[in-house]
């Protein structure tokens, strides 16, 4: 199973220019705790998802009063390059959508 | 401004002070005026809305401009509710909020009171950072280090970095806004750039509330209805501070205060969902405790501040050269299985030519070529059904050097020969003329740094003014 089939929102923007974050929300504790339990979020699987190295994950949480998971990754090319093909980070949260979950 | 000082006597901090938030630049919904009637009835002492941001990256500090937003239109119902109701208000405008954001705001919100009779003196707080005294406070020995890592940014600010800079601005913390509260004159308070919870920290510090609930009401209302479910940032949110947290409630009934909006609104555009790095310490909401209220009002409690050294953003926008663009759609599947080598023949090209043989790619220009909906799978016996999209970008040391080369790579593209070619008329579909699009000057952060400082708003210039008759320079 792919993580957007058990998520409400997978969504993605700039924590800065310099900075990509990505939050994951779901409607249920079941499904929380089940993407919590695969372990699809740990640094060393969110940097092989995006081929990264995982020192560039800044960090991953999970709080469970808002039932949202988030994972942030440096991002390079930052906001401030003129490679940048996505300046506001809105579409970089494909990798982690299609993650598989199980 | 004294609102809830009753008889000269210091106001009781634990006396609930109400605040009424919107943003500045996002247009409200048809029915705001009932939204605010109805905050009015549960009673606001202060209107504060934010409307400065680097999320757009450096382009508007650099280029001196804000998107086409109806500022005036979007503050005038919340202007009115604070000239018939005498309430104080904290505003930030202009995005980049550097000196020329700030009074091209001020004029447009000018002009609205003065068509409207409405006379407000405002205290003004001009965030705009002179770039000869940062170079000098660095020269002086003050290290102003990278806010987050990066490689394109240098590790400490030199002077010669903060001297190349076009426009600085800092994020003014509640300090210096404090100060202008505290002028019994004055009607409000307008800045450039500033720390959004700083514009509530504020009015709530100067009324005696601590500053772990003061931040963790800016937080909860920085970016008004955003917090509120189903989230939106068009719609105002309300809500009530005491020295032991703070109670959001929605003005418009068609939106809740929840625990799960509240708490995912900490996720939004952070690095960290519960943990905020502020000036002179960290925000911690991890251990917040939140509690649905019979009205429909959410109580949350338990917010921490960590003290940790004072410092404040810096940005700074450097020029980094021109622009042109060329857009190419492309079919041929002959052409799509080899469109990286078409393109590096291009880039050679460029770089062989004798009229260009002076420049050096790289310093003197740089040519990016971003591809569109390229086939993972290219069908040799189908062209696929759309064309694939090749945006060829020149930047370059001015604009019509950037136009130049452009259109040289644009010919390139258009008829140079590859392997197999039999479309030997033209190779891609052109969209729009003129070929060529320039788009102007390119602006990159100089500097996202941290400068260490004990005097909060040294470096920040504030007046005030009439808003109806002031003319600003």
């Amino acid at each position: 199973m792919k993580l957007h089939e058990l998520a409400a929102v997978v969504r993605s923007k700039n924590a800065g220019p310099f900075m990509v974050t990505i939050d994951v929300f779901f409607e249920d504790a079941e499904s929380f705790e089940r993407v919590r339990r695969a372990g699809v979020l740990d640094p060393a699987a969110v940097a092989a998802a995006y081929g990264v190295p995982e020192s560039d994950v800044v960090g991953s949480f999970w709080e469970p009063r808002a039932l949202g998971a988030k994972v942030t990754l440096r991002k390079r090319p930052s906001s401030n390059d003129m490679r940048c093909t996505d300046v506001f980070g809105a579409h970089q949260y494909l990798a982690l959508a299609y993650a598989d979950v199980d | 401004m004294s609102k809830g000082e009753v008889n000269g006597s210091a106001p009781d901090p634990v006396e609930p002070i109400k605040f009424l938030s919107f943003v500045t630049h996002i247009p409200h919904r048809e029915d705001v005026d009932d939204s605010i009637a109805r905050a009015l009835e549960w009673g606001v002492d202060y209107i504060v809305a934010q409307g400065t941001g680097s999320d757009w990256g450096a382009h508007w500090l650099g280029s001196g401009t804000f998107p086409a937003t109806d500022i005036a239109g979007n503050c005038r119902p919340y202007l009115k509710a604070a000239v018939e109701h005498k309430i104080p208000f904290v505003f930030s405008v202009g995005i980049a909020g550097g000196s020329v954001h700030l009074d091209a705001s001020l004029k447009l919100l000018g002009d609205l009171c003065a068509r409207e009779g409405w006379n407000l003196r405002v205290g003004v707080l001009d965030t705009e950072v002179d770039r000869e005294e940062l170079a000098g406070l660095i020269e002086g020995g003050v290290e102003v280090v990278q806010a987050n890592r990066t490689e394109d940014l240098p590790e400490k600010l030199s002077a010669a970095d903060a001297r190349e800079l076009l426009r600085t601005v800092a994020l003014a913390g509640p300090e210096p806004i404090m100060e202008l509260l505290a002028d019994e004159e004055l009607d409000g308070v307008i800045t450039g750039r500033a720390l959004d919870i700083a514009l509530f920290m504020a009015p709530a510090m100067a009324r005696g509330i601590p500053r772990a609930a003061a931040a963790h009401l800016g937080k909860a209302l920085e970016c008004a209805g955003l917090a509120l479910s189903p989230p939106d940032s068009a719609e105002p949110v309300w809500a009530a501070v005491d020295s032991e947290g703070v109670t959001v409630r929605s003005p418009n009934p068609k939106l809740a205060a929840t625990v799960r909006s509240i708490a995912s609104h900490g996720f939004y555009e952070r690095s960290d969902p519960t943990k905020e790095d502020n000036p002179g310490g960290r925000l911690d909401l991890s251990d917040c405790v939140y509690e649905p209220q019979a009205d429909g009002a959410l109580r949350i409690t338990g917010a921490q501040w960590i003290d940790a050294p004072y410092t404040l953003l810096i940005e700074g926008a450097k020029l980094a050269g021109y622009r042109s663009l060329v857009i190419l759609g492309a079919r041929d599947p002959l052409l799509l299985g080899q469109w990286e080598t078409w393109v590096e023949a291009m880039r050679q090209s460029v770089r062989d030519a004798p009229r260009f043989a002076h420049l050096v790619e790289g310093t003197d220009y740089r040519i990016a070529v971003r591809p569109y909906g390229v086939p993972d799978e290219v069908d040799p016996a189908r062209p696929p059904r759309m064309e694939s999209a090749f945006i060829l970008d020149v930047v370059a040391d001015d604009q019509d050097l950037a136009s130049e080369i452009a259109y040289f790579g644009f010919i390139r593209l258009f008829i140079g020969p590859y392997p197999g070619r039999k479309s030997t008329a033209g190779n891609a579909a052109i969209p729009l003329m003129p070929v060529v699009i320039p788009t102007g000057a390119v602006y990159v952060f100089g500097a996202y740094h941290l400068l260490p400082t004990e005097q909060p708003g040294a470096l920040f210039h504030s007046r005030k003014i009439d808003l109806a008759t002031a003319v600003p320079a």
